[in-house]
């Protein structure tokens, strides 16, 4: 009982000290501000905080493009709720990229979209045709203004600009959300506006033309309108989740300039090439449903679905899986992160046009963007925190590392002369990017 | 000699002090040593007792010093007055603001405090008070009103990183219990870098002193409460300060059981068996304070945990 | 079903959650866990934009968190 007694009395006089150093603390602190008279909280406020994110990614696809691409953002949040975001954005990519065309027992020979006879290349038997000297640079800038309304509404209006050598975009947005049931719902509604500028190299070509007569015409524009109403909801203290409807509609330029579709005959020989042509008008529609649930203190994870159908037959399925899962003392972690995608082929894709057949479709394309096909992503990143600089509190360094694989679905029926190859190669990309926030 | 009134302290019930408080400093002798200048802050006269061979002028002019410290700590942080600190941080619930460095530093006090306390003092337990009102009557509330009002009290439920605080909606900041004794500790800082002579401040019954006066020491009556007022204890005081936690007539009786207006804020019920009152010397007012607080919190244990921190007490059961 | 009895279905699933449902949903002084910074929907915008650069360019589909326009000429 004693004993029990002089160690809680050593306990007690631990915190007596620590109490007494508090109390020092407050008092000293006190003074050493020597402070006046001051009735109003002068150096009070609303937060007002600046912030600066950036990354460095770059991109490998297996034998095709790479790419290296640049992104800073910066924030700015203001006393009376305002905030401010701006974004510039570098990319530059070079390499090899597909034309359309389909592999061939032969050798086959292209021209660049410049037309220009150093650029023409030739793809080997059995390969698939790629155009190596593929090279584009592209800036964008990007800014965002939110301004509270009233304490449940915000707007937020947006711009963007991107500017490659053969394309030109413009889009504004607005948007407007509204919280209600004690902030644990918010409606929002947003609109924008696309403005695109194609100046394809060489000029754009007709569409459906013959490849060899090279009938370029000048320069092409596209416009796209969308909306997008959505539902954030908290469901429990540690679930909450966020619903979207969006509707984008595309008119005007859609095809893609330097893409081509192979005319082969019954022996399975490539005869020729057409440039694609697509419709002039695009509608999406898409169901997007995202949740984060916090599973401790420590760890988190999220579930993304989304379904899309277009007036082109494309309908697709995403669902993205993270688990974020932080160190005891919460200055570092990591998270794991997997994707599956499907998309059914666009009713006018074609991987080539057999010339035997009479064609019921004007439409048509063999980009394998619009093709049938399943990818996977499988990611990891790991993020640390660190001291910050220059009176910032903290920062935070990243390295993401990401693995995308695309594996065609054959729709179409192979002929029998080209049985063997490997028309669908698909798609093998690695992303690594480092980050840092402060 | 200089009286503690339990009965005038912490009356800050009387809450209908206007947002212009009576500033008005009066001089008069106290015994035939001293004398005091009196003023009300915060709900109880305070008074600066200096020697008497101390000129008037100059006495006022000290006194004002004290009681302008005192004003000014009750501006701001009164909860009772709409251009307070805390009434803006009330009004900016549920956005992160930056408070200045004063109410930062009182912050991490109150943080400190609720760490080494074990969650026992926290300043967030002032919305319990719409559920007691602790005005000897024997109306206690349902226990559905007090549950309903506890998910609103933890100071954990706030986020504070200096000087970013965010303030959920529904919850409350409350310096009064730390209040007094740091304008006590704040007006005796001012006043002791303009005056070598001897002096005490005391605010309504929280009090530090300097040093002794030439005729003796500061010579402290504690009233025992409850009881006849002619019954009351002498101490001496040569230097420090004085702080009291207590009861009087804030209570609530029913069914023979007293229910003290010292609430856990764990349960929002009153800690049972709580002494009557404490008063505890340290060496700070802000000290005193506290460690007063805390025992009354510890119930029955009051007197060890007093004996086991060392410190002076005088406590009444 | 077609996409427009999906949404319509959606969309009242949602309004009759969200406004018949007062149960759902958090006390002011409860959002702790979600102001952490992972629970964010917007908890790594970099990476989110980066990824939807590179899934804009080389599938059919886009948006959804967000409007779907692309601004590059990379599809």
């Amino acid at each position: 009982m004693q004993l029990r007694f002089e160690t809680r009395r050593a306990k007690a006089a631990d915190t007596r000290r620590q109490l007494m150093a508090a109390s020092c603390a407050l008092l000293g602190a006190a003074a050493a501000r020597g402070e006046e008279a001051r009735m109003a909280p002068a150096d009070s406020g609303l937060l007002e905080d600046w912030s600066v994110d950036s990354a460095l990614a770059y991109y490998h696809e297996d034998g095709r493009i790479q790419a290296i691409e640049p992104v800073v953002n910066i924030a700015k949040l203001f006393a009376d709720g305002q905030a401010l975001n701006f974004n510039v954005t570098f990319d530059s990519l070079t390499g090899s990229s597909p034309n359309g065309a389909l592999t061939s027992r032969s050798a086959q020979t292209f021209a660049s979209p410049s037309g220009k006879s150093s650029h023409a290349y030739t793809t080997a038997p059995g390969q698939l045709p790629v155009d190596p000297h593929y090279q584009d640079d592209r800036i964008a800038v990007a800014g965002t203004w939110a301004l509270p309304l009233t304490r449940v509404d915000q707007l937020s209006v947006g711009a963007k600009l991107s500017d490659e050598h053969d394309f030109f975009s413009v889009t504004v947005d607005a948007s407007i959300a509204h919280d209600f049931n004690e902030k644990n719902t918010t409606l929002s509604f947003g609109i924008s506006e696309e403005f695109d500028s194609l100046q394809p190299i060489g000029g754009a070509p007709v569409a459906g033309s013959d490849y060899a007569l090279f009938e370029k015409t000048g320069h092409k524009s596209k416009n796209g309108v969308g909306a997008l109403l959505g539902v954030t909801q908290v469901v429990t203290r540690n679930w909450l989740f966020e619903f979207n409807l969006s509707v984008d509609r595309f008119k005007g330029y859609l095809n893609d300039p330097y893409k081509i579709t192979s005319i082969i005959d019954s022996a399975g020989n490539t005869t020729g090439y057409e440039f694609e042509s697509r419709p002039d008008q695009r509608t999406r529609k898409s169901a997007y449903w995202e949740n984060r649930v916090a599973l401790g203190r420590q760890i988190s994870t999220g579930l993304a679905l989304r379904y899309m159908r277009d007036d082109w037959g494309v309908r697709s399925d995403t669902a993205q899986l993270h688990l974020r899962w932080s160190f005891s003392n919460l200055d570092r972690y990591v998270e794991p992160t997997f994707r599956w995608y499907r998309q059914t082929a666009a009713n006018f894709y074609t991987p080539f046009i057999l010339s035997t057949e009479t064609r019921n479709t004007p439409y048509e394309a063999s980009d394998s963007r619009l093709g049938a096909f399943h990818a996977l992503t499988y990611g990891l990143k790991y993020a640390q925190k660190l001291p910050g600089l220059g009176g910032r509190e903290e920062s935070e360094l990243s390295l993401r590392v990401e693995y995308y694989q695309q594996t065609f679905d054959e729709r179409t029926a192979t002929p029998a002369a080209l049985q063997g190859l490997d028309l669908y190669p698909g798609l093998k990309a690695v992303l690594v990017q480092v980050g840092w926030r402060f | 000699m200089a009286v503690l009134d339990h009965e005038r302290q912490r009356d800050k019930v009387a809450g209908e002090a206007s947002n212009a408080p009576d500033e008005a400093l009066s001089v008069e002798a106290r015994g035939e040593n001293l004398l005091a200048i009196c003023f009300t802050a915060m709900a109880s006269p305070c008074e600066v007792l200096l020697p008497s061979t101390t000129a008037p002028a100059a006495a006022l002019e000290l006194g004002a010093v004290v009681a302008q410290e005192a004003w000014r700590v009750e501006k701001k942080f009164s909860r009772y007055r709409s251009d307070s600190v805390t009434a803006w941080i009330h009004e900016n619930r549920g956005t992160a603001i930056e408070v200045d460095r004063e109410t930062a530093s009182l912050i991490d006090f109150a943080c400190r405090c609720f760490e080494l306390s074990g969650g026992l003092f926290d300043v967030t337990s002032g919305v319990l008070r719409y559920a007691w009102k602790f005005d000897g009557s024997d109306r206690i509330p349902e226990p559905a009103a007090v549950e309903r009002l506890l998910p609103r009290v933890g100071f954990k439920k706030l986020q504070w990183r200096s000087p970013r605080l965010l303030l959920p909606d529904g919850m409350e900041l409350d310096f009064g219990g730390i209040g007094k004794e740091y304008a006590v500790d704040r007006a005796y800082d001012s006043l002791a870098v303009r005056c070598s002579d001897p002096f005490l401040i005391n605010f309504g019954g929280d009090l530090r002193a300097n040093r002794p006066p030439p005729h003796g020491p500061w010579q402290v009556g504690i009233e025992r409460p409850d009881t006849d007022r002619r019954a009351t204890m002498i101490l001496d005081l040569q230097h420090g300060a004085l702080a009291t936690s207590g009861d009087s007539r804030r209570f609530l009786l029913k069914d023979g059981v007293r229910y003290g207006h010292i609430l856990d804020p764990r349960t929002g019920w009153p800690i049972p068996d709580s002494p009557r009152s404490v008063t505890v010397a340290a060496s700070s007012c802000t000290e005193a304070g506290l460690l007063s607080t805390l025992a009354l919190l510890q119930g029955a244990r009051a007197r060890e945990f007093l004996e086991e921190h060392g410190v002076r007490y005088w406590l009444l059961q | 079903m077609t996409f427009k009895q999906v949404s319509i279905l959606c969309l009242l699933s949602i309004t009759a959650i969200s406004s018949g449902c007062a149960s759902m949903g958090v006390k002011p002084w409860q959002r702790d866990v979600l102001a952490r910074e992972d629970m964010r929907f917007d908890a790594n915008p970099l990476d989110a934009a980066i990824d939807d650069h590179m899934y804009f360019s080389k599938e059919a589909s886009s948006g959804g968190r967000s409007f779907a326009g692309g601004g590059c000429g990379c599809n």
